[in-house]
Protein backbone atom coordinates (compact mmCIF):
# COMPACT_ATOMS: atom_id res chain seq x y z
CA UNK A 1 0.00 0.00 0.00
CA UNK A 2 3.22 2.23 0.06
CA UNK A 3 2.08 2.88 -3.60
CA UNK A 4 -0.64 4.98 -2.45
CA UNK A 5 0.59 6.79 1.10
CA UNK A 6 3.90 7.43 0.18
CA UNK A 7 3.21 10.19 -2.78
CA UNK A 8 5.59 12.40 -1.97
CA UNK A 9 3.96 14.99 -0.14
CA UNK A 10 2.95 12.52 2.93
CA UNK A 11 5.40 14.97 5.04
CA UNK A 12 5.41 18.15 4.21
CA UNK A 13 1.91 19.02 2.88
CA UNK A 14 2.92 20.73 0.11
CA UNK A 15 2.42 18.56 -3.53
CA UNK A 16 4.86 18.48 -5.81
CA UNK A 17 7.82 19.41 -4.05
CA UNK A 18 10.74 17.76 -5.78
CA UNK A 19 14.44 19.35 -4.45
CA UNK A 20 16.67 17.88 -7.63
CA UNK A 21 19.17 19.06 -4.80
CA UNK A 22 22.28 17.06 -4.05
CA UNK A 23 22.54 13.62 -3.74
CA UNK A 24 25.47 13.42 -2.38
CA UNK A 25 26.26 12.18 1.09
CA UNK A 26 25.20 14.78 3.83
CA UNK A 27 28.53 16.84 4.91
CA UNK A 28 28.47 15.75 8.75
CA UNK A 29 31.32 17.95 9.37
CA UNK A 30 28.74 21.08 9.32
CA UNK A 31 26.81 18.97 12.30
CA UNK A 32 28.99 20.83 15.11
CA UNK A 33 27.62 24.25 15.76
CA UNK A 34 29.75 26.59 14.49
CA UNK A 35 32.09 28.14 17.64
CA UNK A 36 32.46 24.58 19.10
CA UNK A 37 35.82 23.79 17.35
CA UNK A 38 38.51 25.68 18.43
CA UNK A 39 37.66 29.32 18.88
CA UNK A 40 36.28 29.76 22.51
CA UNK A 41 33.29 32.56 20.48
CA UNK A 42 30.79 32.80 22.13
CA UNK A 43 27.49 31.42 19.92
CA UNK A 44 26.34 35.01 19.17
CA UNK A 45 22.33 35.54 17.72
CA UNK A 46 24.29 35.36 14.33
CA UNK A 47 26.17 32.22 14.55
CA UNK A 48 22.42 30.27 15.95
CA UNK A 49 20.58 32.51 13.04
CA UNK A 50 22.74 31.17 10.31
CA UNK A 51 22.69 27.46 12.01
CA UNK A 52 19.01 27.46 11.77
CA UNK A 53 19.17 28.49 8.18
CA UNK A 54 21.73 25.79 7.37
CA UNK A 55 19.49 23.62 8.91
CA UNK A 56 16.51 24.33 7.51
CA UNK A 57 18.07 24.24 4.10
CA UNK A 58 19.87 20.78 4.82
CA UNK A 59 16.02 19.14 6.25
CA UNK A 60 14.47 20.74 2.78
CA UNK A 61 17.18 18.83 0.32
CA UNK A 62 16.75 15.19 2.43
CA UNK A 63 12.87 15.99 2.15
CA UNK A 64 13.23 16.31 -1.33
CA UNK A 65 15.56 13.55 -1.56
CA UNK A 66 13.23 11.36 0.10
CA UNK A 67 10.38 12.44 -1.92
CA UNK A 68 12.25 11.35 -4.92
CA UNK A 69 13.39 7.98 -3.13
CA UNK A 70 10.17 7.22 -2.56
CA UNK A 71 9.08 8.42 -6.12
CA UNK A 72 11.36 5.95 -7.17
CA UNK A 73 10.25 3.10 -4.92
CA UNK A 74 7.00 3.07 -6.25
CA UNK A 75 7.74 2.99 -9.82
CA UNK A 76 9.96 0.29 -9.38
CA UNK A 77 7.21 -1.78 -7.30
CA UNK A 78 4.63 -0.88 -8.82
CA UNK A 79 6.43 -2.39 -11.82
CA UNK A 80 7.12 -5.55 -9.84
CA UNK A 81 3.65 -6.57 -8.48
CA UNK A 82 0.86 -6.66 -10.91
CA UNK A 83 0.23 -3.34 -12.33
CA UNK A 84 -2.98 -4.59 -13.80
CA UNK A 85 -4.39 -5.51 -10.83
CA UNK A 86 -4.31 -1.85 -9.33
CA UNK A 87 -5.25 -0.17 -12.51
CA UNK A 88 -8.33 -3.09 -12.77
CA UNK A 89 -8.98 -1.92 -9.09
CA UNK A 90 -9.17 1.52 -9.61
CA UNK A 91 -11.20 1.55 -12.75
CA UNK A 92 -13.68 -0.91 -10.37
CA UNK A 93 -13.81 1.58 -7.93
CA UNK A 94 -14.58 4.44 -10.60
CA UNK A 95 -17.54 2.53 -11.99
CA UNK A 96 -18.78 1.24 -9.44
CA UNK A 97 -18.72 5.29 -8.14
CA UNK A 98 -20.45 6.14 -11.42
CA UNK A 99 -22.84 3.24 -11.14
CA UNK A 100 -23.86 3.78 -7.56
CA UNK A 101 -24.86 7.69 -7.53
CA UNK A 102 -26.90 7.03 -10.76
CA UNK A 103 -28.75 4.30 -9.46
CA UNK A 104 -28.46 5.67 -5.99
CA UNK A 105 -30.52 8.95 -6.89
CA UNK A 106 -33.60 6.98 -8.90
CA UNK A 107 -34.24 4.30 -6.17
CA UNK A 108 -34.25 7.34 -3.97
CA UNK A 109 -36.32 9.64 -6.32
CA UNK A 110 -38.52 6.63 -6.89
CA UNK A 111 -38.96 6.15 -3.10
CA UNK A 112 -39.82 9.16 -2.20
CA UNK A 113 -42.26 9.29 -4.86
CA UNK A 114 -43.79 6.23 -3.65
CA UNK A 115 -43.88 7.28 -0.15
CA UNK A 116 -45.84 10.40 -1.18
CA UNK A 117 -48.24 8.48 -3.10
CA UNK A 118 -49.46 6.33 -0.14
CA UNK A 119 -49.62 9.29 2.08
CA UNK A 120 -51.81 11.92 -0.58
CA UNK A 121 -53.11 8.84 -2.54
CA UNK A 122 -52.22 9.92 -5.90
CA UNK A 123 -51.37 6.50 -6.59
CA UNK A 124 -48.92 6.60 -9.41
CA UNK A 125 -48.08 10.38 -9.97
CA UNK A 126 -45.85 11.47 -7.47
CA UNK A 127 -44.12 8.75 -8.34
CA UNK A 128 -43.57 8.92 -12.38
CA UNK A 129 -42.96 12.47 -11.23
CA UNK A 130 -40.06 11.68 -8.32
CA UNK A 131 -38.93 8.94 -10.47
CA UNK A 132 -38.00 11.30 -13.28
CA UNK A 133 -36.38 14.05 -10.72
CA UNK A 134 -34.68 11.10 -9.36
CA UNK A 135 -33.04 10.34 -12.66
CA UNK A 136 -32.16 14.06 -13.38
CA UNK A 137 -30.98 13.76 -10.44
CA UNK A 138 -29.02 10.52 -10.65
CA UNK A 139 -27.55 12.30 -14.18
CA UNK A 140 -26.29 15.17 -11.98
CA UNK A 141 -24.80 13.27 -9.18
CA UNK A 142 -22.89 11.37 -11.89
CA UNK A 143 -21.53 14.12 -13.84
CA UNK A 144 -20.56 16.03 -10.83
CA UNK A 145 -18.36 12.97 -9.67
CA UNK A 146 -17.12 12.58 -13.35
CA UNK A 147 -16.11 16.34 -13.21
CA UNK A 148 -14.45 15.60 -10.42
CA UNK A 149 -12.37 12.55 -11.51
CA UNK A 150 -11.65 14.76 -15.14
CA UNK A 151 -9.93 17.21 -12.90
CA UNK A 152 -7.93 15.11 -10.58
CA UNK A 153 -6.94 13.27 -14.34
CA UNK A 154 -5.95 16.25 -15.37
CA UNK A 155 -4.16 18.09 -11.97
CA UNK A 156 -2.62 14.08 -11.57
CA UNK A 157 -0.79 14.70 -15.69
CA UNK A 158 0.44 18.42 -14.69
CA UNK A 159 2.21 16.95 -11.56
CA UNK A 160 3.78 14.01 -13.62
CA UNK A 161 4.46 10.84 -12.39
CA UNK A 162 2.90 12.14 -8.60
CA UNK A 163 -0.65 11.27 -9.85
CA UNK A 164 -1.13 7.88 -9.18
CA UNK A 165 -3.00 8.55 -5.49
CA UNK A 166 -4.70 11.16 -7.37
CA UNK A 167 -6.41 9.24 -10.06
CA UNK A 168 -7.23 6.95 -7.40
CA UNK A 169 -9.38 9.20 -5.56
CA UNK A 170 -13.09 7.45 -6.64
CA UNK B 1 -20.95 -26.59 -3.92
CA UNK B 2 -20.89 -24.93 -0.67
CA UNK B 3 -22.24 -21.60 0.03
CA UNK B 4 -20.88 -18.42 -0.84
CA UNK B 5 -23.64 -16.84 1.43
CA UNK B 6 -22.68 -18.63 4.17
CA UNK B 7 -19.51 -16.15 5.13
CA UNK B 8 -21.78 -13.96 6.14
CA UNK B 9 -23.90 -15.56 8.42
CA UNK B 10 -24.89 -13.30 11.54
CA UNK B 11 -24.51 -15.79 14.42
CA UNK B 12 -25.28 -14.90 18.13
CA UNK B 13 -22.51 -15.25 20.79
CA UNK B 14 -23.61 -13.88 23.39
CA UNK B 15 -27.57 -13.87 23.49
CA UNK B 16 -29.20 -10.77 25.05
CA UNK B 17 -32.70 -9.21 25.28
CA UNK B 18 -32.68 -5.82 26.56
CA UNK B 19 -35.89 -3.42 26.83
CA UNK B 20 -37.67 -6.12 24.60
CA UNK B 21 -35.11 -5.49 21.61
CA UNK B 22 -32.39 -8.20 20.20
CA UNK B 23 -29.07 -6.59 21.74
CA UNK B 24 -26.93 -9.93 21.33
CA UNK B 25 -23.42 -9.85 20.87
CA UNK B 26 -22.90 -11.68 17.91
CA UNK B 27 -19.77 -12.69 15.46
CA UNK B 28 -20.30 -9.05 13.51
CA UNK B 29 -20.04 -7.19 16.85
CA UNK B 30 -16.82 -9.29 18.34
CA UNK B 31 -15.60 -8.28 14.41
CA UNK B 32 -15.95 -5.09 15.09
CA UNK B 33 -14.63 -5.05 18.93
CA UNK B 34 -11.64 -6.66 17.08
CA UNK B 35 -10.97 -3.60 14.85
CA UNK B 36 -11.92 -1.10 17.35
CA UNK B 37 -9.33 -3.02 19.64
CA UNK B 38 -6.38 -3.67 16.99
CA UNK B 39 -6.17 0.01 16.24
CA UNK B 40 -6.28 1.14 19.68
CA UNK B 41 -3.19 -1.42 20.37
CA UNK B 42 -1.91 -0.46 16.99
CA UNK B 43 -1.46 2.97 18.09
CA UNK B 44 -0.77 2.78 21.70
CA UNK B 45 2.54 0.57 21.13
CA UNK B 46 3.24 2.56 18.03
CA UNK B 47 3.40 6.00 19.56
CA UNK B 48 4.73 4.78 23.08
CA UNK B 49 8.06 5.75 22.10
CA UNK B 50 7.30 9.11 20.10
CA UNK B 51 10.64 9.27 19.44
CA UNK B 52 12.00 12.22 16.69
CA UNK B 53 13.64 9.49 14.37
CA UNK B 54 10.36 7.12 14.16
CA UNK B 55 10.71 3.07 15.02
CA UNK B 56 9.15 1.43 12.02
CA UNK B 57 5.82 1.15 13.87
CA UNK B 58 6.07 4.60 14.67
CA UNK B 59 6.03 5.98 11.19
CA UNK B 60 3.62 3.03 9.98
CA UNK B 61 1.13 5.31 12.64
CA UNK B 62 2.29 8.78 11.68
CA UNK B 63 2.01 7.71 7.21
CA UNK B 64 -1.49 6.86 8.35
CA UNK B 65 -2.36 9.88 10.32
CA UNK B 66 -1.11 11.87 7.92
CA UNK B 67 -2.17 10.30 4.99
CA UNK B 68 -6.02 11.24 6.56
CA UNK B 69 -4.55 15.00 7.26
CA UNK B 70 -3.58 15.62 4.04
CA UNK B 71 -6.93 14.49 2.78
CA UNK B 72 -8.67 16.61 5.20
CA UNK B 73 -6.39 19.41 4.11
CA UNK B 74 -6.89 19.17 0.42
CA UNK B 75 -10.59 19.15 0.44
CA UNK B 76 -11.21 21.78 3.19
CA UNK B 77 -8.32 23.69 4.67
CA UNK B 78 -6.93 23.95 7.65
CA UNK B 79 -10.18 24.34 9.24
CA UNK B 80 -10.95 21.02 8.34
CA UNK B 81 -8.55 19.81 11.12
CA UNK B 82 -11.65 19.84 13.83
CA UNK B 83 -12.91 16.33 11.90
CA UNK B 84 -9.78 15.33 11.97
CA UNK B 85 -11.23 12.62 15.16
CA UNK B 86 -14.03 12.07 13.49
CA UNK B 87 -12.71 10.46 9.63
CA UNK B 88 -9.69 9.46 11.13
CA UNK B 89 -11.72 7.01 13.31
CA UNK B 90 -14.14 6.20 10.23
CA UNK B 91 -10.69 5.51 8.18
CA UNK B 92 -9.03 3.47 10.37
CA UNK B 93 -12.46 1.65 11.33
CA UNK B 94 -13.29 0.52 7.76
CA UNK B 95 -9.85 -0.16 6.69
CA UNK B 96 -9.35 -2.44 9.89
CA UNK B 97 -12.58 -4.12 9.40
CA UNK B 98 -12.37 -4.55 5.91
CA UNK B 99 -8.75 -6.16 6.16
CA UNK B 100 -10.13 -8.37 9.06
CA UNK B 101 -12.55 -9.81 6.23
CA UNK B 102 -9.69 -11.04 4.05
CA UNK B 103 -8.46 -13.16 6.86
CA UNK B 104 -9.34 -16.47 5.89
CA UNK B 105 -12.24 -17.83 8.69
CA UNK B 106 -12.78 -13.68 9.63
CA UNK B 107 -16.22 -11.81 9.25
CA UNK B 108 -16.70 -8.81 6.84
CA UNK B 109 -18.08 -5.65 8.86
CA UNK B 110 -18.53 -4.18 6.58
CA UNK B 111 -20.54 -6.51 3.68
CA UNK B 112 -23.62 -5.70 5.98
CA UNK B 113 -25.21 -2.99 4.57
CA UNK B 114 -26.22 -2.34 8.44
CA UNK B 115 -22.93 -1.49 9.56
CA UNK B 116 -22.39 1.08 6.23
CA UNK B 117 -25.72 2.95 6.26
CA UNK B 118 -25.00 3.72 9.86
CA UNK B 119 -21.49 5.12 9.12
CA UNK B 120 -23.13 6.87 6.10
CA UNK B 121 -26.11 8.30 8.07
CA UNK B 122 -23.86 9.57 10.70
CA UNK B 123 -21.70 11.50 8.12
CA UNK B 124 -25.39 12.21 6.58
CA UNK B 125 -26.47 13.88 10.34
CA UNK B 126 -22.95 15.65 10.86
CA UNK B 127 -23.07 17.49 7.95
CA UNK B 128 -26.89 18.23 7.98
CA UNK B 129 -26.17 19.64 11.97
CA UNK B 130 -22.59 21.11 11.41
CA UNK B 131 -24.14 23.08 8.57
CA UNK B 132 -27.16 24.47 10.27
CA UNK B 133 -25.10 25.05 13.20
CA UNK B 134 -22.43 27.04 11.41
CA UNK B 135 -24.94 29.02 8.83
CA UNK B 136 -27.71 28.50 9.97
CA UNK B 137 -30.83 28.74 7.34
CA UNK B 138 -28.18 29.88 5.02
CA UNK B 139 -27.25 26.36 4.69
CA UNK B 140 -30.26 25.55 2.50
CA UNK B 141 -28.73 27.72 -0.69
CA UNK B 142 -26.87 24.37 -0.87
CA UNK B 143 -30.44 23.67 -2.70
CA UNK B 144 -30.75 26.90 -4.56
CA UNK B 145 -27.89 26.96 -7.35
CA UNK B 146 -26.88 30.65 -8.31
CA UNK B 147 -27.91 31.70 -12.00
CA UNK B 148 -31.12 29.71 -12.39
CA UNK B 149 -33.82 31.51 -13.91
CA UNK B 150 -37.02 31.86 -11.57
CA UNK B 151 -39.52 29.65 -13.59
CA UNK B 152 -37.13 26.36 -13.72
CA UNK B 153 -36.02 27.01 -10.08
CA UNK B 154 -38.42 24.94 -7.98
CA UNK B 155 -37.49 22.15 -10.58
CA UNK B 156 -33.86 22.92 -10.07
CA UNK B 157 -34.26 22.33 -6.21
CA UNK B 158 -36.15 19.58 -6.20
CA UNK B 159 -33.50 17.53 -8.33
CA UNK B 160 -30.66 19.32 -5.95
CA UNK B 161 -32.42 18.14 -2.57
CA UNK B 162 -32.79 14.62 -4.26
CA UNK B 163 -29.27 14.50 -4.99
CA UNK B 164 -28.49 15.67 -1.35
CA UNK B 165 -30.78 12.36 -0.08
CA UNK B 166 -29.08 9.88 -2.73
CA UNK B 167 -25.72 10.95 -0.58
CA UNK B 168 -25.85 8.28 2.67
CA UNK B 169 -27.23 5.69 0.06
CA UNK B 170 -24.35 5.91 -2.50
CA UNK B 171 -22.33 6.14 0.10
CA UNK B 172 -22.82 3.14 1.98
CA UNK B 173 -24.27 0.62 -0.96
CA UNK B 174 -20.62 1.34 -2.45
CA UNK B 175 -18.49 0.71 0.31
CA UNK B 176 -21.27 -2.75 1.02
CA UNK B 177 -21.60 -3.97 -2.60
CA UNK B 178 -17.50 -3.95 -3.23
CA UNK B 179 -16.83 -5.70 0.19
CA UNK B 180 -19.81 -8.03 -0.54
CA UNK B 181 -19.24 -8.81 -4.43
CA UNK B 182 -15.26 -9.40 -3.80
CA UNK B 183 -16.05 -12.27 -1.23
CA UNK B 184 -18.55 -14.01 -2.91
CA UNK B 185 -16.62 -14.22 -5.64
CA UNK B 186 -13.86 -15.35 -4.10
CA UNK B 187 -15.81 -17.87 -2.58
CA UNK B 188 -17.39 -19.01 -5.78
CA UNK B 189 -13.96 -20.03 -7.00
CA UNK B 190 -12.72 -21.69 -4.12
CA UNK B 191 -16.11 -23.51 -4.82
CA UNK B 192 -14.78 -24.38 -8.32
CA UNK B 193 -11.58 -25.61 -7.29
CA UNK B 194 -13.74 -28.90 -4.40
CA UNK B 195 -16.11 -29.00 -7.50
CA UNK B 196 -13.39 -29.78 -10.08
CA UNK B 197 -11.61 -31.92 -7.97
CA UNK B 198 -13.89 -34.13 -7.81
CA UNK B 199 -15.05 -34.13 -10.88
CA UNK B 200 -12.58 -37.41 -12.64
CA UNK B 201 -10.67 -36.41 -14.99
CA UNK B 202 -11.28 -32.95 -15.22
CA UNK B 203 -9.44 -32.63 -11.78
CA UNK B 204 -6.47 -31.45 -13.75
CA UNK B 205 -8.14 -28.18 -14.67
CA UNK B 206 -8.45 -27.40 -10.92
CA UNK B 207 -5.62 -24.92 -10.50
CA UNK B 208 -6.82 -22.57 -12.83
CA UNK B 209 -10.16 -21.44 -10.79
CA UNK B 210 -7.02 -21.25 -7.77
CA UNK B 211 -5.23 -19.07 -9.51
CA UNK B 212 -8.15 -16.71 -10.13
CA UNK B 213 -9.29 -16.86 -6.18
CA UNK B 214 -5.69 -16.18 -5.52
CA UNK B 215 -5.92 -13.11 -7.83
CA UNK B 216 -9.18 -12.06 -6.77
CA UNK B 217 -7.46 -12.26 -3.08
CA UNK B 218 -5.04 -9.93 -4.03
CA UNK B 219 -7.23 -7.16 -5.71
CA UNK B 220 -9.57 -7.51 -2.26
CA UNK B 221 -6.51 -6.37 -0.37
CA UNK B 222 -6.45 -3.34 -2.89
CA UNK B 223 -10.43 -3.01 -2.74
CA UNK B 224 -10.11 -3.38 0.97
CA UNK B 225 -7.55 -0.15 1.18
CA UNK B 226 -9.39 2.10 -2.04
CA UNK B 227 -13.13 1.52 0.00
CA UNK B 228 -11.94 2.66 2.97
CA UNK B 229 -9.83 5.87 1.11
CA UNK B 230 -12.97 6.58 -1.27
CA UNK B 231 -15.55 6.36 1.64
CA UNK B 232 -13.49 8.63 3.60
CA UNK B 233 -12.87 10.75 0.77
CA UNK B 234 -16.14 11.18 0.04
CA UNK B 235 -16.75 11.91 4.18
CA UNK B 236 -14.45 15.08 3.72
CA UNK B 237 -16.21 15.79 0.71
CA UNK B 238 -19.43 16.15 2.29
CA UNK B 239 -18.01 17.70 5.12
CA UNK B 240 -16.23 20.48 3.44
CA UNK B 241 -19.89 21.54 1.71
CA UNK B 242 -21.48 21.64 5.23
CA UNK B 243 -18.48 24.39 5.83
CA UNK B 244 -19.01 26.24 2.88
CA UNK B 245 -21.82 25.52 1.55
CA UNK B 246 -21.62 28.62 -1.08
CA UNK B 247 -19.40 26.62 -3.38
Amino acid sequence: MPEYVNDGRSGDGRPGERDPRDRTSPDYSRDRPPGSDGSSGARTEEAFTARVADLGSRLSAAAGRRARDTAADRNETSGETDPDAATAARGMAYGMRMASELVAAVAVGGGIGVGLDRWLGTWPWLFLLFFLLGFAAGVLNVLRAYGRIAREIAAARRDGDGGVDASARQ
Amino acid sequence: MPDPIHQFAIHKIVPLKLFGWDASFTNSALFMLIAVLLTALFFFFSLRSRSLVPTRLQSMAEIAVEFVQNMLRDTMGEDGMSFFPFVFSLFMFIFVANTLGLIPGGFTVTSHIVVTAALAILVFVTVLVVGFAKHGLRFLKLFVPPGVPIYVLPLVTAIEVISFLTRPVSHSVRLFANMLAGHITIKVFGGFVVMLLGAGIYSTLAPLPLLMAIAMTALEVLVAFLQAYVFTMLTCMYLSEALHPEH
